[in-house]
């Protein structure tokens, strides 16, 4: 088997509204796959297919080969899910809710209570082990969550923007949990909106946006394919920025982009720096600072898509 | 990880009943937080029973413990009938709360994830049965037929409500809100409640609706229950009950699972 997932020209619409159009996705086993991309690029959609939960109107999705139509139930012993919406009983306690998993997956009593508190101990529960899932915070229910879908080891783990509203440190937390599970052999397919989480955590990642596969690659295939680097220039004085953004276009042609009192310019090559350099020297602006650097992931996205990721606006939502 | 030699591969592969059970423990673990909830499984048919007991008892019977002892137990029954919507609004919950997305994707059995409900649901409604069964004792009602007499009927009555339930799973199911659930309990349970045998007898309800009250199941389950609390002979009436239960059964288990697959895998 080559890929623990195995996804091809995958399509699912819901009425007029075409969340996936043609998705191609392929993770090698014990590897991770980021799926990155904003809100409503069709990532949940994509992930409900491939754990079984939705059918999709045309394409194939094998996760361990295994066709997730016509062989469902075999792929369901052998997967675990994060939902982007926790997954729990909010009326049971932490420790019950993992007992209900472990019971209905043939653990017996004993069984079922000796994994619950080993999983509550590892995930930092043990103070709210008896408390309501549904009083726990976010990021606790985060790794509640984590914890539910990994009582039984999966080989394939589908984590659906499994980050999203948490603190760093509770993100942190969540990435070691991650990083564990892969070096044990479980092959994650991990969705986000956050590029330095694929960047972490990823060796492949698939860009998506209006349900297609816009770029795909190694985080730093991506950043080679956008070509070129960023000249970063920082001035000392801010009311300088529009005239910088005006040498640059005039030096090489290209419009570069004010953001945060800085001027970004991408440059194909050194060469373009280095005129660019002679530009602002010439017209004699100061600067406190420059340098030229690998784009970013949010630059790449930026470069494939037109438009921004949205990660400003959506930290801004209720997490449900 | 000081935790990876622990087994977490079990063989003992459970059945579609254990899993049933395992679900309806779930169901039922949540009064241990909330034990109130134990009042509020009987309160509904507690106050159904009294009010048309005291209130409207004398005005049907001539008094009121005339009317307690004809009509008391199929009141209660009445009481639980109504009750079965919280099979639906459970369900709905349950949906909602996204845990059944986390169970879909899990090898479980899917008529037990629905079963657990009804089974949790069928444990409520004992309780309820128990409690106003016995209000109705301490307020005066004697079954002629004695312990026995009234362990039929209770058996009866729980059997009808879990043939019953089912209809209220597919409801679940497909309701759009929790509103929309409450107004099929109003619009459809109680007329087909005060079309049967409930409150009176077969010959004073108008000609035009008589032919659908001796078809309406609740009559079946009125007249069964009677039989058995006043001691007398079992005959047609339970054998209709035993054919409304079969089919409820047979129509809304089938149907309930369709709609499951098409809510939670599509």
């Amino acid at each position: 088997m080559r890929y623990a997932i195995e996804v091809r020209g995958l399509k699912k619409s819901f009425g007029e509204v075409h969340a996936l159009s043609g998705v191609d996705l392929a993770a090698a086993p014990g590897t991770v796959l980021g799926v990155l991309g904003p809100n409503g690029a069709g990532k949940t959609t994509a992930v409900r297919v491939m754990s079984t939960l939705t059918k999709p109107d045309a394409g194939s999705a094998r996760v361990l080969g295994l066709d997730v139509v016509e062989q469902a139930a075999q792929v369901r012993e052998r997967i675990g899910l994060t939902g982007q919406y926790a997954g729990l009983d909010p009326a049971l306690s932490g420790e019950q809710n993992l007992v209900l998993v472990a019971r209905l997956l043939g653990a017996s009593r004993r069984q079922a209570k000796t994994r619950a508190n080993e999983l509550i101990e590892r995930f930092d529960l043990a103070h709210a082990a008896t408390r309501a899932a549904g009083r726990y915070s976010g990021g606790m229910r985060r790794r509640l969550d984590l914890a539910a879908s990994i009582v039984r080891r999966p080989e394939v783990l589908f984590l659906d923007e499994p980050t999203t509203g948490l603190d760093p440190q509770s993100r942190n937390g969540l990435w070691q949990v991650v990083r564990d599970l892969v070096a044990s052999g479980t092959t994650v397919l991990l969705t986000t909106q956050y590029l330095e989480e694929a960047d972490q955590l990823a060796d492949a990642i698939a860009v998506i946006d209006s349900g297609r596969v816009i770029a795909s690659g190694t985080p730093s295939q991506l950043k080679q394919a956008v070509g070129g680097q960023v000249l970063r220039l920082s001035p000392t004085r801010p009311d300088a920025v529009d005239q910088l953004v005006q040498l640059a276009e005039w030096a090489v042609g290209v419009k570069a982009r004010a953001e945060g009192g800085e001027v970004l310019v991408p440059v194909a090559h050194a060469g373009e720096a280095q005129a660019v350099m002679a530009r602002v020297s010439q017209a004699g602006v100061d600067l406190a600072g420059f340098g030229l650097h690998e784009p970013t992931l949010d630059e790449v996205f930026l470069q494939l898509t037109g438009h921004r990721t949205r990660t400003d606006e959506t930290a801004k939502e209720p997490v449900a | 990880m000081s935790t990876a030699a622990t087994e977490t591969t079990w063989t003992t592969k459970r059945g579609t009943l254990a899993q049933s059970a395992t679900m309806a423990a779930r169901s039922l673990a949540s009064i241990r937080h909330a034990p109130a909830q134990l009042i509020d499984f009987f309160m509904i048919p507690l106050m159904i029973l009294l009010s048309i007991t005291f209130f409207m008892g004398g005005q049907m019977m001539g008094s009121w413990q005339d009317f307690l002892q004809y009509a008391g137990p199929t009141i209660i029954a009445m009481g639980l009938f109504f009750a079965i919507t919280s099979t639906g609004l459970g369900l709905f919950g349950d949906i909602k709360d996204g845990v059944f997305d986390r169970l879909t994707a899990m090898p479980v059995s899917r008529f037990a994830l629905l079963a657990g409900r009804v089974a949790a649901d069928m444990v409520k409604y004992a309780w309820a049965l128990l409690v106003v069964g016995g209000v109705a004792f301490a307020i005066g009602y004697r079954a002629e037929g004695g312990l026995l007499g009234t362990a039929a009927a209770a058996g009866v009555l729980l059997l009808f409500l879990f043939a019953a339930s089912w209809s209220m799973v597919l409801v679940g199911l497909t309701a759009k809100s929790e509103e929309q659930i409450q107004t099929w309990m109003i619009s459809l349970l109680m007329p087909l409640a005060y079309t049967s045998t409930v409150f009176v007898e077969l010959d004073t309800l108008p000609g035009a609706v008589q032919w659908w009250a001796e078809l309406n199941p609740l009559t079946a389950l009125a007249d069964s229950m009677r039989v058995f609390l006043n001691g007398g002979d079992a005959g047609g009436e339970v054998l209709a009950l035993l054919a409304w239960c079969a089919a409820l059964t047979a129509v809304f288990v089938p149907l309930s699972l369709r709609a499951y697959r098409r809510k939670l895998t599509d």
